[in-house]
């Protein structure tokens, strides 16, 4: 019976390990793929036509959605860097989702708004009350401000999207600070390849510690706190690295609440945003693959690394693990909600390669982690693996995955060196080293809680973000507890993994 | 095991190591290539500003005498330039880089086996504006890569000689054509010497050819096609097509397109075709336009309602009159627009 229990458990080690080994080689193949995919953006810049797009009559004209929640201490210049955006068309569709704070207050008095009787369609089902719906004084439909009851970020973006006038539809954080021509490239897709482009989502970066004026981020830089460098070398592999690559491979399914365009009548088809999911964006992106594949249409669902999104990541440990409990509920309910497609060759790259790999290498991969920092300590203890082996074991696994962030870090000094200093390079290769002890181990705590939320069915709880703002140092706590609502919602599947 | 694993550990310190002397050499290769192409071209961005605020007018040799190595660092700026200006300043520009023989080696580049290249040369050739290059340009709208075909409607657009537009519309009769939205604004760059053109394609078989010819019609005011477009609106069997139409003949703001816009906006006409011909009728800012328009106040359908009201504000007085006879809450929202000042200011 001991020998039996000794090699269960020594199968059992080496199972993970061979699960570590996979996991983190699938990253390395991402970072690849992402890195052809950046040098063929990189060398076809020059004629990649922008600034035509920028003069034509015919550009697809853009409405933004910007869903706020108690965003009181941000929302202006968040709204005003947005009016300032490089694109020739635009509208901005503010939703104030039943803030308790200054949020509406603070845009009435700063943009003059007036109230006006509008009449919102029905074209996408929301739960909430629409309060009112206002206008800067003798504007020609610039920005509209729309009041309504609380009801989550995903009800709010519902009613964003039926007072949408325009074809395409662009949904960005109230906290997020995007770089000029950011709609510009993200919308680009949309005129290169408009029948069959469906969504295009653009990256999100880390703007604590950068230098941000007149809502604009001028200069980038690693942020002070370690918590939150581990994290931009999380964003750039997850984040940037990662999508591209799955982008590369037609197997996109995951688009940020952050940032991210799509056809306006395709979310009329498809219902819009769901109410019953905390990963809303994600769970957009995956229904939309549903239901194209189900039509049979020729689609498109792309990731362009280009165009950035800056937001502030959690400085606080109670914070980050609030977000990944709730992100990895959201990867854990939408794997749930829709299993069908897993592994259905009906949904081909989608159904076979994309949503197999979240199975087992996203939404597993904490209980694995967990897994072998149980086991592998109980084979010491029953002598089923000696010691020589187990130190081999965690510096291979571990040494993968630094390798892996290192060459994420490579490919962003190839790319796009957004980090020019010395100083800042060095802390991201840090960073990557610091990412395995303890961080990465905490995450997997939080994402198996999370995932265990959800399949117990237990009521969504956001926690509470502290706003430090982009300028300043001073905390700012937001309150975003209770149902789900607007605020600091990131997309639940493919977030940064805590493993490799 | 423990060898394989000594061995892999081994492995993975090399490549780890490896990886992060990578990071610094790139860093100090980007550091030292930088300066250098700094240094090497800031003589020529002086000389090009310079160039380009005197409107070309004085220094053209001074940039033709740069050395090669010099242009090619400031050659970034160079096109920037060539692809912002307009007028004279422009010509001067084109006519610095025809003298260092960038067009001859423009026009060689675009039989080359790379598709960069190729993509590359036809823009540079399209920011020249260079009509000698039409033929070779309309050839790589057949071209094997997409983004060369993508590059050369812009060039086509850019340079803008009529003579293209039957070639452009062909290609967009094949598989995996280039974009509408390209192809319709390089089609209004060529102006009206291409309206007979676009006319004679509304007969085209391809919806999509149809479609793409309205939208550059409407958009260079070709009022001479307004009875073939008024048959397009009427009778063609694609919906897109008869909605593109609508918008097309609103866009025009000729007379003859009114009768045609209103038969459109009750049934049998489909819903979107309505909607798409009362936003038109807005459009056309033909107050004649504001009976049928009354008439759709009420319509079931909230999108023709929306837009029968939002095109009585667009039509002024006698449309705001008739907006505020209306109990309605499409018509209050249509006045909140056109008069925000008497609502809600507290």
């Amino acid at each position: 019976m001991r020998d039996f229990v000794l090699a269960v458990l020594r199968g059992a080690d080496y199972a993970v390990f061979a699960y570590f080994v996979a996991l983190n080689s699938s990253y390395l193949i991402m970072i690849v793929l992402a890195s052809v995919e950046f040098a063929k953006h990189l060398r076809r810049a020059t004629f990649a036509g922008a600034d035509d797009m920028f003069r034509s009559p015919l550009t697809l004209p853009v409405s933004v959605i910007v869903p706020a929640y108690n965003e009181g201490a941000g929302i202006v210049p968040a709204v005003q860097a947005m009016t300032a955006l490089r694109y020739p068309r635009y509208e901005i569709v503010v939703v104030d989702d039943g803030s308790t704070d200054d949020t509406f207050e603070k845009l009435r008095e700063h943009f003059d708004l007036v109230e006006v009787p509008r009449v919102v369609p029905s074209e996408v089902p929301y739960e909430s009350q629409v309060v009112s719906v206002h206008v800067p004084r003798g504007d020609k439909g610039s920005l509209t401000v729309v009041r309504k009851t609380n009801g989550g970020k995903a009800d709010a973006l519902n009613v964003g999207i039926n007072l949408a006038r325009h074809p395409l539809v662009c949904m960005v954080d109230a906290d997020s600070v995007l770089d000029p021509d950011a709609l510009l490239s993200v919308a680009k897709p949309f005129a290169d390849d408009p029948l069959r482009v469906a969504a295009c989502g653009g990256v999100v970066r880390i703007a604590n510690g950068c230098k941000v004026v007149a809502g604009r981020v001028v200069d980038v830089r690693m942020p002070r706190s370690w918590l939150v460098r581990i994290q931009v070398v999380e964003y750039l592999r997850a984040f940037l690295m990662s999508r591209t690559g799955w982008s590369r491979l037609g197997g996109v399914v995951v688009i940020s609440g952050a940032f991210g365009v799509f056809r306006r009548d395709l979310l009329v088809q498809i219902g819009g945003m769901a109410h019953d999911t905390i990963g809303e964006d994600a769970e957009l992106v995956v229904r939309l693959h549903h239901y194209l594949r189900d039509r049979g249409e020729d689609y498109r669902v792309i990731f362009v690394a280009e165009p950035v999104s800056w937001s502030e990541a959690p400085s606080h440990w109670k914070v980050l693990g609030s977000q990944r409990r709730r992100w990895h509920r959201g990867i854990a309910e939408i794997l749930t909600k829709h299993r069908h497609m897993i592994f259905n060759p009906r949904y081909g790259r989608i159904g076979l390669v994309a949503l197999p790999y979240y199975l087992i290498f996203e939404l597993l991969a904490p209980f694995v982690e967990l897994a072998a920092l149980i086991l592998l300590p109980l084979g010491l203890w029953a002598d089923a693996i000696d010691i020589g082996f187990a130190w081999r074991f965690a510096l291979v696994a571990y040494g993968y995955g630094l390798l892996v962030s290192l060459v994420a870090l490579f490919i962003e000094e190839v790319s796009f060196h957004r980090y020019p200093r010395w100083s800042d390079m060095l802390r991201g290769v840090v960073a990557a080293v610091l990412e395995n002890f303890g961080y990465r181990q905490l995450l997997a705590l939080w994402q198996v809680w999370g995932a265990a939320a959800a399949w117990r069915g237990r009521p969504a709880v956001w926690g509470t973000m502290h706003r430090t703002g982009f300028d300043t140092h001073d905390p700012t706590p937001v309150e975003t507890v209770g149902t789900p609502t607007s605020g600091d919602v990131e997309a639940a599947v493919g977030a940064p993994k805590s493993l490799g | 095991m423990f060898e394989l694993f000594s061995v892999t550990m081994v492995a993975l310190l090399v490549v780890v190591a490896g990886t992060a002397a990578g990071i610094v050499v790139v860093r100090i290769w980007r550091r030292v290539r930088n300066n250098r192409l700094a240094a090497l071209a800031a003589g020529p961005r002086r000389a090009l500003l310079a160039f380009v605020a005197d409107n070309g007018e004085e220094g053209s040799e001074d940039l033709i005498a740069i050395p090669d190595d010099a242009w090619r660092a400031s050659l970034p700026a160079a096109l920037g330039l060539l692809g912002k200006l307009r007028g004279d300043a422009h010509a001067a520009l084109v006519s610095v880089f025809l003298h260092r023989g960038a067009a001859r080696a423009a026009l060689a580049d675009l039989h080359a086996r790379s598709g960069v290249r190729r993509a590359r040369a036809a823009q540079l050739l399209g920011d020249l504006e260079l009509r000698e290059a039409v033929p070779d340009l309309c050839g790589l709208l057949t071209d094997r890569d997409h983004e060369v075909r993508v590059v050369a409607v812009r060039a086509l657009g850019r340079i803008g000689d009529a003579k293209a537009a039957w070639r452009l519309i062909a290609s967009l009769d094949q598989h995996d054509p280039v974009p509408s939205l390209l192809a319709t604004h390089a089609l209004v760059q060529m102006g009206r010497d291409a309206e007979v053109v676009l006319s004679a394609a509304l007969d085209h078989p391809q919806a999509r050819v149809r479609a793409v010819c309205l939208d550059a019609l409407g958009l260079i005011g070709a009022t001479g096609a307004v009875g073939r477009m008024a048959r397009v609106l009427a009778e063609d069997d694609i919906l897109d097509v008869r909605v593109a139409a609508a918008a097309n003949l609103g866009r025009l703001g000729a007379r003859g397109a009114l009768k045609p816009l209103v038969d459109a906006l009750d049934p049998p006409a489909p819903d979107l075709l309505r909607a798409a011909s009362a936003r038109a009728l807005g459009d056309l800012g033909a107050p004649a336009a504001v009976p049928a328009l009354a008439a759709h106040l009420d319509d079931g359908e909230f999108q023709i309602a929306h837009e029968a009201a939002q095109s009585l504000r667009r039509l002024g007085g006698p449309g705001l009159v008739e907006l505020r006879s209306r109990d309605n809450d499409h018509c209050r929202e249509a006045l909140a627009l056109a008069e925000p000042e008497l609502v809600g200011a507290a």
